[in-house]
């Protein structure tokens, strides 16, 4: 394997500098180890393991989002068993590399927002800052205290053709994928464990220790007992996953910008108990989305009057705002002046060869050479084009030249360069692959050093002549691989380790909602599943075609789907077509996405919400979701055939209880399993009251009767409960006694609400000063009601003789209200209310193009 | 000359708000030809939380929350202003420099980047070349850079027509050429297109104008607005104050109450509410002359 690979990668011819082969065919002294134990694996046993290791990420839910994407949220993310490798002497020059740059792009930071005195002197021009969107006006002058300004700090590294190591981007703002990286290493690990022991592959734990350690210690209020949170954008962000990740993995609570409030200058995390104070945001929502009263008013990512929380030295912000500004390219230029200027030292990591045409004598080399060179802004976002030289037309070019003339600042020019290629396993071969590699930094407040990750995340694409570097979607993923004990002298102790505490657990309001949700949409779904598994069975028991006179309880179980799903009128509408012909009707409640109420619905809406909230649940729970996930996709695939759907619903059912089985099993008896509890027994009490009004509480003949009450006893899976407590044929007092009034069943719906009853006493109360809260008073409302009611009336037929158990009906209507108004209270008094945010100023354009 | 101006926002919600924040830039401030005696503030309801503070630009604003639930917003502003004749109004038009070498200057050591960020594009102003045209029709080769101002500013005033309603903050500078419409603020942002396209130095100063009755007329409390002009970069004579609206040159009429790019970075009230609906806004400005 490896020979086909020297053949390929080390020919003399290749316009590639490879990490594997040396020119002439010969393996790379710090690869040989690897190499022997790729050739010894054999290339089927690495495609083996190739897989294992999508088995072991698939199982971790490592995914990524794609925004544009609209068939489903999450992808997976994809691993080379392949990994980038640096031998021990390398890295050592790319570790101090990284070190001097991080000092230096630290020391810039600290000028731009402080005296500019950088900018006075001539060492950078004025323009390069004024015109970058990055240069926040609004965070001039403001310092954390202590020397470090740039915390997080992550550089794209590629090598070119001659094998020297270059910067090919800085990242300042809010640099992504140390989780993924995380994950990366472990699946490795679990895949390859001897390869990473027998090449001592270097740990990239402490990286994170260090961070975790930093954030503590940059609390400005709090010391004692900071409380640190990640920003993240939210579920729909690329990168959710890594955010969701991170938080667990730091022991830090994930929020989004509407679980945050500022009041008196301080930020407060909304929880069930109340407004509790933040001292750190790590953020992953980008520098102008942050503030919508200071920045781009329109953003509903951030947190409004954050800015001033952070001119009042309230809270922390990491990276702070403004930190962007480090990631112009057209800065590059200017490094290596600026190296000698503030450290005294050469610049170890050059940057690709980058020309600024702010200058007049760099803008006309631009000029000169453009077919050798791309064009870009300074500005990084999605909008921003790229000009390749090479490819653009004459017109082109003259138009491109008159941009730069009239903005020369925004625009700085690269060489196109040759990457260097890795061996990369696709389609059962060692492929020639082009990669860069992240590297991640963080500073170290405690030694006040620049800590650097031993490690970090590669990626690698098909080889290509100039690759476009811009170009970063797509691609694999690899772990990097640093080789050789760790060097001797900095001792590379883990951070001060904190004494173990058991921090005081936090649910924000909006994960809270989530988790009331998630246990509404489970108990739909299960409802759901239930009474269409019943509706289905006597559909397809039918001889011939649907007579609805004489197919009366087929009629009645449809219209009671309709109303259980809320879909009325449905088949409710007395449509004879429908009522004859109900397949049609019958797929769209099971697979139609768009429609509220289907399964398919419940099933997304469910999901979504376990998505939001994929931080408190474990992973095997998390492995539940995605097989959930994958059944809901075979249904849709299976939308024209009620056979093969039947099978679905039979899985979604072993599914669902696992997924309730699990979380009764391991979720800790906290706010977030009551909350969800509450969510599932008042989804199952309405429900339960739904079904016996619409399928039972009508007029029917005494057979059919006894068929509904047969089939609404099995929906409930009461059936056997029924025959083992009356022993008798089917009455429809038994029936209602069992599944309302029961209290001893815990399918009754008086037993589900005193079940709920119980975990709201058990959840914080905010509302009420002393007594019964008013959804406590809302429960006891409806629970008193099926107490005091009696069955025996509530069936029997009026003075008139009236057959159409009217008072069962009424009873259960009024019913059904209180237990919706009790969910709208309970909804009040734990979560936010809907309030929408309104800029005084309009706005149109998001990015004002400066 | 002696002002008392007020000027009172006044915000109505559609349904009642929970919390808001806002920053405020109405607060007039010193500057060489004026002098600030006194500032009072009122804002109901009663913030929970307010700061003054200063912007990148030197400008004072303030900012405040309020944190219960509210139907309307008030935010009154209430100062006492001496302005001076500007030292500008003796100048001689004629005697000042040359605009090329203006534009040399201001690329040169010897100027500010306090002075130079304001020959960039910003939010509001961009580039073009149509507007470009326009402006070298006033600064033709070697004239003073003061007189081909002051000609820029008549034609400004006698093109473009004042039409309220028919622009509004997001206008883009090209539309407001294109129709030759607007109020102050198009025309202050029109001014600085055109000094900026050809390499000058111009900044945007939002404040208030005095505005004086029809003869025999009473002057009606709040019938006035706040006013936008622009200020040129002149070596020697400093930032230099025009306003095409009324074709002036600035003298002791118009208080200053900030300074910056453009609107974008000046705007008098900026808000973020949390409510249910939308909300209206009134606003009273009233200018009046003291002794």
């Amino acid at each position: 394997m490896i020979e086909t690979y020297l053949q390929q990668a080390g020919n003399t011819a290749s316009p590639f500098f490879d990490e594997l082969a040396a020119p002439g065919g010969k393996v790379r002294e710090h690869w040989k180890k690897l190499a022997h134990a790729y050739d010894e694996l054999g290339i089927e046993k690495m495609e083996q393991r190739s897989r294992e290791i999508s088995q072991e990420l698939r199982d971790n839910g490592v995914t990524y989002n794609v925004y544009s994407d609209p068939d489903g949220i999450n992808r997976p993310w994809k691993l080379d068993p392949v990994p980038m490798v640096f031998s021990q002497q390398e890295w050592e020059t790319i570790e101090r590399g990284l070190t001097q740059r991080a000092e230096l792009l630290n020391l810039i930071l600290t000028d731009i927002y402080g005296d500019r005195r950088l900018i006075k002197e001539g060492f950078i021009p004025f323009d390069l800052v004024f015109t970058h969107k990055g240069f926040l006006r609004q965070a001039d002058k403001i310092k954390i205290p202590g020397k470090f300004q740039l915390i997080q700090y992550s550089a794209d590294l590629v090598r070119g053709p001659l094998g020297k190591i270059w910067v090919l981007h800085d990242r300042t703002d809010a640099p992504s994928g140390a989780g993924y990286t995380l994950e990366n290493r472990a699946a490795m690990t679990r895949v390859f464990p001897d390869l990473i022991r027998e090449n001592q592959v270097r740990k990239i734990s402490s990286y994170y220790q260090t961070l975790k350690n930093t954030l503590t210690k940059l609390t400005l209020q709090n010391k004692e007992n900071p409380r640190v949170v990640l920003l993240s954008p939210g579920t729909a962000n690329e990168t959710y996953f890594e955010h969701a990740y991170l938080a667990s993995s730091l022991g830090i609570t994930l929020v989004f910008g509407q679980d945050l409030t500022v009041s008196d200058g301080y930020v407060w995390l909304k929880t069930l108990r109340g407004l509790e104070k933040v001292d750190v945001i790590v953020r992953r929502v980008d520098d102008i989305f942050c503030d919508p009263l200071e920045f781009f008013s329109q953003s509903h990512l951030g947190v409004v009057g954050l800015m001033e929380a952070i001119r009042q030295k309230k809270v922390t912000v990491i990276n702070p705002l403004g930190c962007r500004i480090l990631e112009n390219p057209g800065l590059m230029a200017f490094l290596p002046r600026l190296c000698r200027h503030l450290l005294n030292e050469e610049l170890i990591l050059p940057s690709v060869a980058t020309w600024w045409c702010g200058h007049e004598k760099e803008r006309k080399y631009v000029f000169d050479n453009l077919p050798f060179l791309i064009v870009r802004s300074t500005y990084r976002n999605n909008e921003a084009p790229l000009y390749i030289g090479s490819e653009l037309s004459k017109k082109q070019i003259e138009e491109l030249k008159k941009e730069i003339n009239t903005r020369p600042y925004l625009y700085v020019a690269q060489e196109v360069v040759n990457l260097s290629t890795t061996p990369s396993l696709i389609d059962n071969n060692l492929e020639a692959s082009n990669a860069i590699f992240r590297s991640y930094v963080v500073a170290d407040t405690e030694k006040q050093v620049y800590h650097v990750m031993q490690g970090g995340l590669s990626r690698s694409f098909p080889a290509k002549n100039g690759f476009i570097i811009s170009n970063q979607s797509g691609g694999i993923s690899k772990d990097t691989w640093v080789l050789g004990p760790l060097p001797q002298h900095p001792p590379q102790q883990p951070a001060s380790q904190q004494p173990l505490r058991q921090v005081k657990n936090i649910l924000p309001s909006r994960t809270g909602e989530s988790l009331f949700w998630l246990g509404r949409y489970l108990d739909r779904a299960v409802s759901n599943v239930r009474m269409m598994r019943i509706v289905l069975k006597i559909y397809n028991e039918r001889d011939d075609e649907i007579h609805p006179e004489t197919d009366q309880t087929l009629v009645i179980l449809l219209k009671s789907l309709s109303a259980l799903t809320g879909t009325l009128p449905g088949f409710a509408a007395e449509d004879q077509v429908k009522l004859t012909q109900p397949e049609r009707e019958l797929l769209s409640l099971a697979v139609e996405t768009g429609r509220p109420g289907t399964l398919a619905q419940s099933l997304q809406s469910f999901l979504i919400n376990g998505y939001a909230v994929r931080d408190r649940l474990s992973l095997d729970t998390w492995r539940i979701l995605d097989s959930i996930s994958e059944e809901l996709e075979l249904m849709k695939e299976n939308g024209n055939n009620l056979h093969k759907i039947y099978h679905n619903l039979d899985q979604f059912i072993i599914k669902l209880m696992a997924f309730i089985g699990l979380n009764n099993d391991n979720m800790t008896r906290a706010s977030s399993w009551r909350l969800l509890n509450t969510g599932r027994f008042l989804e199952q009490a309405m429900n339960t009251c739904t079904i016996l009004q619409s399928a039972l509480a009508i007029e029917v003949k005494p057979d059919v009767e006894k068929q509904l009450m047969e089939l609404v006893l099995m929906s409930h899976e009461s059936l056997v409960t029924y025959r083992y407590l009356y022993r008798s044929t089917l009455q429809m007092q038994g029936v209602l006694n069992l599944l309302l009034i029961n209290e001893d069943n815990p399918k009754s719906v008086a037993f589900l609400i005193s079940k709920i009853d119980e975990h709201l006493k058990q959840l914080p109360d905010n509302n009420s000063e002393g007594g019964l809260s008013p959804a406590r008073k809302k429960l006891l409302e409806a629970l008193t009601m099926i107490r005091l009611c009696d069955v025996n009336k509530l069936v029997m037929p009026d003075a008139e003789g009236d057959l159409s158990k009217k008072h069962l009906h009424d009873f259960l209507h009024h019913l059904i209200t209180t237990l919706g108004q009790a969910s709208g209270v309970i909804y009040e008094s734990y979560f936010s209310p809907t309030q929408s945010q309104y800029s005084f100023v309009k706005s149109n354009n998001p990015l004002p193009e400066l | 000359m002696k002002y008392q101006v007020t000027h009172i926002t006044r915000y109505e919600y559609q349904q009642r708000a929970s919390l808001c924040h806002n920053l405020v830039y109405q607060v007039p401030v010193d500057h060489t030809f004026q002098e600030v005696k006194k500032i009072n503030y009122q804002i109901q309801p009663e913030p929970r939380l307010l700061a003054m503070r200063e912007d990148f630009f030197g400008n004072k604003f303030i900012y405040f929350s309020i944190e219960e639930f509210h139907r309307k917003l008030s935010v009154e502003i209430k100062s006492n202003v001496e302005i001076a004749e500007p030292a500008w109004i003796k100048a001689d038009p004629k005697a000042t420099m040359p605009w090329e070498n203006v534009v040399i200057w201001l690329r040169s050591a010897e100027a500010d980047n306090d002075i130079r960020q304001f020959y960039l594009e910003s939010a509001h102003i961009r580039f073009v070349d149509e507007i470009r045209d326009y402006t070298l029709q006033s600064f033709m080769p070697g004239r003073p850079v003061m007189e081909a101002m002051l000609d820029l500013n008549s034609r400004i005033f006698s093109d473009f027509d004042f039409t309220p309603g028919f622009t509004d903050i997001s206008t883009r500078v090209e539309d407001v050429f294109l129709h030759k419409k607007g109020v102050c603020q198009d025309f202050a942002h029109f001014s600085l297109a055109c000094l900026r396209s050809v390499g000058l130095a111009a900044r945007y100063v939002s404040g208030y104008i005095e505005t004086i009755p029809p003869p025999g007329k009473p002057k009606l409390f709040g019938a006035d607005a706040s006013h936008a002009w622009i200020a040129l970069y002149i070596p020697d004579l400093g930032w230099t104050e025009f306003d095409a609206t009324n074709n002036l040159l600035v003298n002791d009429r118009h208080v200053r109450t900030a300074f910056g790019r453009d609107f974008a970075d000046v705007t008098p009230l900026k808000g973020i509410v949390y409510s249910g609906a939308g909300q209206r806004m009134i606003v009273n400005v009233d200018v009046r002359r003291m002794e």
